[in-house]
């Protein structure tokens, strides 16, 4: 339900796979083929006349190669701190807000409301969280759940994630945990997008089996 | 749903929930080579900014590096650079494969009429290997089930002087399945080992 940036991960990913390909591609040219090995002999020197010509077009007066070096220290900056925010992309997207109405409402929120009227109501993502933890945890069939609040397209929506003990049936967690969702619908008002996940955790394996159902 | 609740609720959100699940994010190897990336930039960046002062070289003369670059395959040991480069290309094909392959993950969608619906494809398995050493009567030792996205296999070692029947342990696995309504129904192959294990 988070809003890690799926396609961009793929596309860098994919960039930074073919790039390493290539360089090591080439590496294994050298060596294997003569004819590459004699073609990179030639080109090399003009590549470095290049890097030279460039730098002495860059000196000023009394300098030494000063403006290349701080350029290429910048280029590096620039790409370092776009790496950094694609790593802090990652995983993104939780919220501290399950409903808001009244003039407190993020602008997108305010469904609803009778704009004249004074003063505003919020629900926490807190409290919607905690009450369906505690229903969920009262039941036995259960090794533990988790329920968290995620913005999903503006809109809040919960992740309940539960661990099931050994050989519960699924459908019947499914069952049941719906049933609680639409009764946490009628308390609070607010039909949400909801995911389940029912999931095997490390402790739900390593607890034993329900005997009795 | 009373007509008083707000819908926030839409197909179109369940259906992405549902498919965001089921495939991996790439999150994992996406940090790892941000992370990586990073580490090479700062270097560069460090001796980029010490040759700009004026200062030494720390850890990598940039020049020389690309001095001996321009001058490959001599001044490298072929073994280096054969190592080098199968390295590289490893890395690289890894990378190709995680942004190419789907990267589906062992889950299920589960139909449901309130909620998006996702169960691990363990959770699963020991559901169905209860109801089949149920079916089976034997310990729970003594059946295995595997399950792939189109196959469920079951294999039963009866207890010795025991019959199992397997279309009986077969029923009971599609009825379980049948309720958890998974689409489209894998296959179910059940295998009853010919040679028994003594009294569990």
């Amino acid at each position: 339900m988070n809003t890690t940036p799926r396609l961009l991960n793929r596309i860098v990913l994919a960039v930074v796979g073919l790039m390493a390909l290539a360089v090591g591609a080439s590496g294994l040219l050298l060596l294997a083929l003569p004819s590459a090995a004699s073609w990179w002999r030639d080109v090399a020197p003009r590549i470095g006349d290049a890097i030279d010509g460039l730098r002495t077009g860059t000196t000023l007066g009394e300098q030494s190669d000063t403006m290349l070096w701080t350029s290429v220290a910048a280029v590096l900056l620039l790409l370092i701190v776009l790496l950094v925010l694609w790593i802090a992309a990652q995983g993104k997207g939780r919220t501290g807000v399950f409903a808001a109405v009244g003039r407190s409402g993020p602008p997108g929120q305010r469904d609803g409301v009778d704009e004249a009227t004074p003063g505003s109501v919020t629900i926490t993502a807190a409290a919607a969280e905690q009450a369906l933890k505690a229903a969920l945890l009262e039941r036995s069939d259960l090794a533990g759940a988790s329920v968290s609040t995620w913005e999903v397209r503006g809109v809040p929506g919960l992740r309940v994630r539960v661990y099931p003990r050994k050989g519960v049936p699924p459908y019947a967690v499914a069952a049941e945990v719906s049933r609680l969702v639409e009764a946490l619908d009628t308390v609070t008002g607010y039909r949400t997008p909801v995911l389940i996940n029912i999931s095997s955790g490390a402790r739900a394996r390593l607890t034993r089996a329900e005997r009795v159902s | 749903m009373s007509p008083d609740q707000l819908d926030r609720s839409t197909p179109e959100a369940t259906s992405r929930f549902v498919r965001r699940e089921l495939h991996s994010s790439r999150a994992v190897a996406s940090v790892v080579t941000g992370v990586l990336l990073i580490s090479g930039c700062l270097l560069l960046l460090f001796e980029a900014v010490l040759r700009a002062v004026g200062d030494e070289p720390f850890l990598l003369d940039v020049e020389a590096a690309v001095a001996l670059l321009g001058r490959l395959p001599d001044g490298v040991p072929p073994s280096l650079l054969v190592a080098a480069s199968l390295l590289l290309l490893a890395v690289g094909a890894v990378l190709v494969l995680l942004a190419v392959l789907p990267g589906r993950r062992a889950r299920y969608a589960v139909p449901n009429e309130r909620a998006a619906v996702v169960v691990d494809a363990e959770v699963v398995a020991s559901s169905l290997a209860r109801r089949a050493r149920v079916a089976a009567g034997v310990a729970p030792e003594q059946v295995l089930v595997t399950v792939g996205r189109r196959t469920v296999r079951v294999q039963v070692r009866p207890t010795s002087g025991v019959p199992v029947d397997a279309d009986a342990v077969r029923a009971a696995v599609a009825d379980d399945l049948g309720r958890l309504g998974v689409e489209p129904a894998p296959r179910i192959t059940v295998l009853v080992a010919d040679t028994g294990v003594v009294g569990q």
